[in-house]
């Protein structure tokens, strides 16, 4: 008894304890809704058997329905264009800014406080006001784009079918640039300055280190920014209602919203989460890629 | 002799901070010089200014003839080592030593083979394949050399490069590093705050203070005739005994007023009567000149068995050392001896030797 007593206060008692403390709180929370949610999508669910547990076996067929519906290629396609151009442009946008703020100039750290804004603001406030910025008759973007000569005529972005999913795209790249910077700063602040100085007397130019010093002492950082940067896009949902409302014609409607449109929308509620097992396999291997490229840190 | 390395009038200044005050340096090819001074005194910043890692403000640096204030450090052609070694924690041995190669446009078979070259040289063979993490303190430090080495630069600026082995191996590489400078022929710049280490590599040292240049010569010129109370302090270890005292009336005396008993020792120079003085005597001077000239109490005994260390119980304290084991004890008077020769004098106000 003293024995697991004292493994309790000093030894790897206590780390179990930890761990084990965790481990309940992500089964119950996490790990319990997500088996209920895939075991919803192997069954048929509608508004009578909706509070039952055992519910009639309705094995791949959701999932055969969700592909064959019209709208799937579409669907996936945006998913694909959101997903991608979301964290291509958060990552440059943010790496870039990222380096930027490296070089000491005044207010450099003010500055970069101030771009956390993106980050506290609420999905929902964000998407109100990008809804304005990218007004057709109204709004500021084509204001400038107009003002810089850029375009000609008024570009309706939100009601064009093929300008609508790059609307949302371009507000959430604003609203993750600030995840990506603040990451790629810390990684960036990590690399010891006399390794540059070292480059440079050997002989690298600005690209040169960027490529062989910047780059390859970032591998974990970056791996990891991509990584929570798949699965923050997969889950943002609040620019959709607030821009776009994934119209006009599922122009700009993606699988986390077309989930959300099954269940609460049509009320089909093994369709939504058909659709969300569906999104779970990719944020599966972003989180795989995730762990990977965090190893790492663990190793020291 | 060309001169490799020419600093004229050099100023450096970080805001307000006035951190080299006009420097002027020439260091021959093939020449070895070190750099030594006081913690913050500018060694590293003088070292980094000729690798082009600061920039300077006013005055001219040439590294074989040309012109390099404005020139950026990759162009400069000179390597450095680092006392941190900043190696590459992502390369392995080999990315390490042929990284500068790459900018060359070496074929990779050819830096190889010179990898191969450099790491025999420097007794690296066996670990091209290691990662920086998987070296000892001592191998990284080769690895440093060896990647300034395989560049074959117009300079080799080192760093204080030796102070983080432990002391044996400082002493076994304090050799290697000197005897690998005569092998390739090298220029070298090696600054340190040891300035044993200094005296025993470099052919020209370089005593800095507070951003200034204090005097500079070979090694045993700044032991035998330090050009101030600074340097006459610095160089030499233990470091000098200062004792106050005044010029004798013949005119060719000193009186230590500041000893018990007034002592008065003879000099071989003239010195102007009863002018206010500060004598410097070497701890290894003080048995030297034959007869007996004076009596101490000893206060404290150090022994390594090889040299003997006595504290006066005088004040100021002075410090003596006696070849062997020593024969004094606490407690007894040691008596001194001092050839006249063996005697410094500085200008108690402005420190300068007279
Ligand atoms: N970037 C900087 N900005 C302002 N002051 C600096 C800067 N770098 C160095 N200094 C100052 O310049 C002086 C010389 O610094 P330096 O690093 O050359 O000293 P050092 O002789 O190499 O000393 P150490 O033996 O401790 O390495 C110091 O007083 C230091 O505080
Ligand atoms: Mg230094």
């Amino acid at each position: 008894m003293r024995r697991i007593l004292s493994s309790l206060t000093d030894g790897k008692g206590f780390d179990l304890l930890l761990v084990g403390i965790t481990l309940i709180f992500l089964i119950l929370l996490a790990g319990l809704p997500l088996v209920y949610n895939v075991l919803l999508s192997f069954q048929e669910v509608d508004m009578f058997n909706l509070a039952a547990f055992s519910r009639p076996w309705a094995g791949l067929d959701n999932y055969r329905e969700i592909v064959s519906q019209p709208e799937f290629g579409l669907v996936m396609r945006n998913t694909g264009i959101f997903v991608f151009g979301s964290i291509a442009g958060q990552f440059a946008f943010g790496f870039a800014l990222a380096i930027f703020f490296m070089a000491k100039f005044p207010f450099a750290s003010t500055i970069r406080g101030l771009f956390l804004v993106s980050w506290v603001m609420p999905g929902l406030v964000v998407g109100a006001i990008w809804g304005w910025i990218l007004a057709g008759d109204f709004g500021v973007l084509n204001a400038v784009l107009q003002g810089l000569g850029i375009i000609d005529e008024t570009m309706f972005w939100k009601s064009d079918p093929a300008l609508s999913i790059w609307a949302v795209t371009m507000a959430n790249i604003w609203l993750g640039l600030a995840f990506n910077m603040m990451l790629l700063s810390v990684g960036l602040a990590a690399i010891p300055r006399d390794l540059y100085e070292a480059a440079e007397l050997d002989g690298a130019n600005g690209f040169q280190r960027f490529t062989t010093i910047t780059v390859p002492m970032m591998r974990s950082t970056i791996g990891a920014v991509l990584a929570l940067g798949l699965i923050y896009t997969l889950q943002q949902f609040d620019l959709f209602p607030a821009i776009t409302e994934g119209g006009p014609a599922n122009s700009s409607n993606v699988a986390q919203y077309w989930a959300w449109q099954w269940s609460f929308r049509i009320f089909d509620f093994a369709k939504g989460a058909t659709v969300s097992v569906m999104m779970l396999a990719f944020v599966l291997i972003a989180s795989a890629v995730y762990v990977w490229s965090t190893r790492a840190e663990v190793r020291g | 002799m060309t001169p490799q390395i020419e600093i004229s009038n050099v100023d450096k200044h970080y805001g307000a901070f006035h951190a080299l005050k006009d420097i002027d340096l020439t260091i021959p090819k093939g020449s070895f010089v070190a750099l030594v001074g006081p913690s913050g005194c500018g060694k590293s910043t003088l070292l980094r200014s000729i690798a082009g890692l600061e920039s300077i403000s006013s005055g001219d640096l040439r590294i074989a003839g040309e012109r390099m204030n404005d020139m950026p450090p990759r162009k400069r052609d000179v390597a450095m080592v680092f006392q941190s070694y900043a190696l590459y924690p992502h390369m392995n041995v080999l990315g390490n030593l042929t990284y500068s190669l790459r900018f060359k446009g070496v074929a990779r078979a050819d830096a190889r083979e010179k990898a191969n070259q450099v790491a025999s040289t420097i007794g690296l063979e066996k670990l091209l394949d290691r990662y920086p993490r998987e070296l000892s303190g001592g191998q990284r430090q080769r690895v440093a050399m060896g990647r300034a080495i395989i560049r074959e630069p117009k300079a080799f600026l080192f760093d204080e490069p030796l102070s983080n082995l432990d002391a044996a191996l400082r002493v076994h590489m304090r050799m290697e590093v000197r005897a690998l400078h005569d092998r390739l022929g090298a220029t070298s710049v090696y600054v340190t705050h040891d300035q044993i280490e200094a005296m025993t590599m470099a052919d020209h040292v370089v005593v800095m203070r507070e951003g200034r240049i204090e005097q500079q010569g070979s090694p045993l010129d700044l032991y035998d005739r330090p050009a101030n109370r600074f340097v006459a302090g610095f160089i030499g270890s233990p470091a000098m005994n200062f004792v106050d005292g005044t010029g004798g009336e013949d005119g060719s005396s000193v009186r230590l007023d500041a000893l018990p008993g007034a002592p008065v020792l003879r000099l071989d120079r003239r010195i102007e009567p009863g002018r206010p003085v500060t004598a410097g005597l070497r701890p290894e001077h003080l048995f030297s000149g034959g007869e007996t000239q004076i009596t101490v109490p000893i206060r404290v005994v150090e022994s390594t068995g090889s040299v003997a260390y006595y504290t006066t119980d005088t004040d100021p304290e002075l410090m003596l050392v006696e070849q062997g084991r020593g024969k004094l004890r606490p407690g007894d008077a040691a008596p001194l001896s001092i050839a006249p020769g063996d005697i410094h004098l500085f200008d108690p106000k402005t420190g300068l030797a007279l």
